[in-house]
This record gives structure tokens, C-alpha cells and sequence, in this order.
């Protein structure tokens, strides 16, 4: 049984306390699913558990292990930004090669493609690509990682009901898999997650 | 490390004609040179030695935004700082893989230009020297000013008035004789600060 815990998190932007006395766990195989307004600190939260900001007051352990001091951390999570890692004047499948290199794993592009059907699209510039396949295409970086922790920010702005539904079971079958994952959203999407936290005051 | 090396040049390959345009840029300057100072010999082997260094400034200046720029733009650089354990290795692998797209090609040609100029062997050899062991310090200069200032987009203008006096002192010595074991003085010392204020630019990132 594997458990993220926070204890006490407080984050500064700036001048401004985004985070304030954040308390909260997560054990394998639960989806948490971080609600709030814009600029409530959803993105902070992700950015701070993993270890992209490290400048905060509080603890953050995962098995036990401040996830600080965890040399081994970094295997342990992949997270999704809003930004889609992919650069904009090279191919589909350019890119994906390019991320072969980043991540140290080789996988077929139509096997990464084709969870979200868009084979058709590999030989396409990612400029031609609409904001939603961009999207679909960025999530696929799960693939490249075994790590039994997903951050996923905004992962369902831009998806349709039909992609949404695929990431949804995507969450699902990783949850079986006791992985943890957390979700952020400002929208209701009448998603039914195990835990919820509103990061509104 | 490997890894981010080979990604760099795959990235520059794709991108295509990235190797040509650095070594076509560099030609077109020098080939201009006749058209406005005439064909006297002597005085155009004078200007070579000089043209070939604000060639290299400005070649590095131009591309400089792509060696954290860009990859910070697009969310590359989440990834890469991820999945490396030390920021000295992503800097020192983003020296090695911008040197080797931005400035080998122009080393692989200068010979050949050099010709243009009827210069001798032991000349050409003494310039080839120079410019070489110049390149890595102003690497180094344009990876930490490239680190520094991640977050501020299309500056380019900003990050050349920031680096041209720091290019000052290669150029100086550059364009003298025999003074190759300053160049190299002057690298291996641009290594030290580079590498410092590289890495702590990019821990800046999360902040940022």
C-alpha cells in the first residue's frame, strides 16, 4: 500500500499565498480530483509535488519518504502540463521521436497514436493540428514512463465526450493497477472521482 | 546525457537546414566584404581575420534562443529536468550539442572560405585556432544568458546588448596573434561562471 501524503503545505507566488495549510492523502488506487477557481493554485500543487517548486513550507512524503530528499522521486511520477511539450514545425512522428530520446523508451508511434484514433495524423505538422488532438497526442506521454503517479493538469480542457471518455478509462484501468493519480479542474464535468479536495477559501 | 546530445542533433536535423543556414550566413557575410571594401588583396586578408569574428558573434547570438528558450516555451524542459538527475548535466550536454549543430559546420568550411582570401596554411591554421577555442567560451556565455532569462520571450535584442560586452575580451584577443593560450584562459574561466550561474538559472525555472 503506497501513500502521498502532505502535511501542512504552504506555497508562495510571488507575494501571495496560493497554498495555504494544505492537508491531504491519497493511497494507491485513488483518483484525487483538485477543484478551484483560476489562480486558486492547482497548477502550484502539481508543479510542487513534483519537485518543479521547491520552495515551500510544510511536508510532502510519498511511502514514507520526503519526496525532497527521494533520489528516486523522479522515476516515480509523470506530469502532464498545459504546456504540449511538442514543437509546433515538425511532424507528429518527429516529435514522438524526440521524446523516444527525452524519455530513454522506444515505442511504436501507431501504438501511441491509436489509443486516441489518430493514426491518420503521423506524418502531419503539429501546427495543422487542432488544439484537442494536441492535447490527446500530450496525454500520451503517460506511455513513455512506468511511474505509479500521474499529475494530469486541465487534462480535459479541449478533449470531446468521446477522448474524454477514453482518458477516463485510461484513469480507471491505472487506478486497478493501484496507481495514483490527481486531476485538476475548474469545470464541472460530473466526473465521479474517489476523493475531492476544493482548493477555494 | 547521451540521450539529450543526440536529441539536440536530431532536433536540428529535423528543423531542417539549421547546419546550412549557420554556414551560409557565415559565407554571405564574408563574401561581402569585397563588394564594399574593393579587391585589394591585403586589405581584404585584414578584414577576413575581423568579419570572421562578428560572423561567429552574431551566428551565436541569432541561435542562442534555442538552447533553453524555446524547449522552456514549448514544455520540453519540464521533461528534461525530470528525467535528469543534475542540471550540470543538461547544461554541459546543451553546450556540447549546440557547439557541435551552430559551430562545427562553420570550422568544417572556414579552410575552404580561406581560400577566397589567398591566405597561407600556417595563416589560416593560426585564425582556425583562435576561433576555435573562442567558440567554446562564447558558448558558454550564451547558455547561461539563455538560462537566466527563460521567461522573458522574443528579447533577443535584450539578450545580445547582455552579451556583446561579454564577447568583448574573445574578440580583443581573438583578432591578435598568438594569443591562443589567452582564448583558452578566457574559456576555461567562462566555463566556471557558465556553468554556476547556468545551473542556478534553471533551478530558478521551478520558481519561475
Amino acid at each position: 500500500m503506497k501513500e502521498l501524503r502532505i502535511e501542512d503545505l504552504n506555497c508562495y507566488r510571488g507575494s501571495h499565498l496560493v497554498l495555504k495549510r494544505l492537508n491531504f492523502s491519497i493511497n494507491s488506487g485513488e483518483t484525487l480530483l483538485v477543484r478551484g477557481d483560476n489562480g486558486s493554485g492547482k497548477t502550484t500543487l502539481l508543479r510542487v509535488l513534483s519537485n518543479y517548486i521547491r520552495s515551500y513550507e510544510g511536508n510532502i512524503y510519498f511511502n514514507e519518504l520526503k519526496i525532497k530528499e527521494d533520489k528516486n522521486y523522479k522515476n516515480k511520477f509523470t506530469f502532464i502540463g498545459q504546456k504540449n511539450s511538442l514543437k509546433d514545425n515538425l511532424s507528429v512522428k518527429k516529435n514522438l521521436k524526440l521524446w523516444e530520446f527525452l524519455y530513454n523508451r522506444k515505442i511504436l508511434p501507431i501504438e501511441i497514436l491509436s489509443e486516441f484514433n489518430l493514426s491518420q495524423l503521423i506524418d502531419d505538422d503539429v501546427s495543422s493540428l487542432s488544439d484537442g488532438q494536441r492535447k490527446c497526442i500530450s496525454i500520451q506521454k503517460l506511455r513513455f514512463s512506468e511511474s505509479i503517479l500521474w499529475f494530469l493538469d486541465e487534462p480535459f480542457v479541449f478533449l470531446d465526450e468521446k477522448n474524454s471518455k477514453i482518458l477516463m478509462k485510461k484513469i480507471e484501468d491505472f487506478n486497478k493497477n493501484n496507481g495514483i493519480v490527481i486531476v485538476t479542474t475548474n469545470i464541472d464535468l460530473g466526473l465521479k472521482f474517489q476523493k475531492e479536495i476544493n482548493l477555494n477559501v | 546525457m547521451y540521450n539529450l546530445i543526440l536529441r539536440d542533433l536530431y532536433l536540428a536535423l529535423y528543423s531542417s537546414a539549421n547546419f546550412f543556414y549557420t554556414s551560409s550566413f557565415f559565407i554571405l557575410i564574408l563574401v561581402l566584404l569585397p563588394f564594399i571594401f574593393g579587391t585589394s588583396i591585403d586589405q581584404l586578408q585584414l578584414l577576413f581575420k575581423g568579419t570572421l569574428w562578428i560572423g561567429l558573434s552574431l551566428s551565436i547570438i541569432l541561435t542562442m534562443e534555442r538552447i533553453f528558450n524555446t524547449d522552456y516555451e514549448d514544455g520540453n524542459l519540464d521533461i528534461i529536468l525530470q528525467k535528469n538527475s543534475s542540471l550540470e548535466i543538461i547544461v554541459i550536454s546543451k553546450y556540447i550539442s549546440h557547439w557541435l549543430v551552430y559551430c562545427l559546420p562553420l570550422f568544417i568550411i572556414l579552410p575552404l572560405l580561406s581560400l577566397l582570401f589567398y591566405l597561407n596554411t600556417s595563416d589560416v591554421f593560426a585564425i582556425f585556432l583562435n576561433l576555435l577555442l573562442g567558440s567554446f567560451g562564447m558558448i558558454f556565455i550564451a547558455t547561461f544568458v539563455s538560462a537566466l532569462t527563460l521567461a522573458a520571450k522574443r528579447t533577443i535584442f535584450l539578450k545580445a546588448i547582455i552579451m556583446i560586452p561579454l564577447f568583448v575580451p574573445f574578440v580583443i584577443f581573438g583578432s591578435g596573434d598568438n594569443s591562443w593560450l589567452i582564448l583558452l584562459a578566457l574559456s576555461m574561466l567562462s566555463f566556471v561562471v557558465s556553468i554556476y550561474v547556468s545551473t542556478y538559472g534553471l533551478r530558478l525555472y521551478g520558481e519561475s
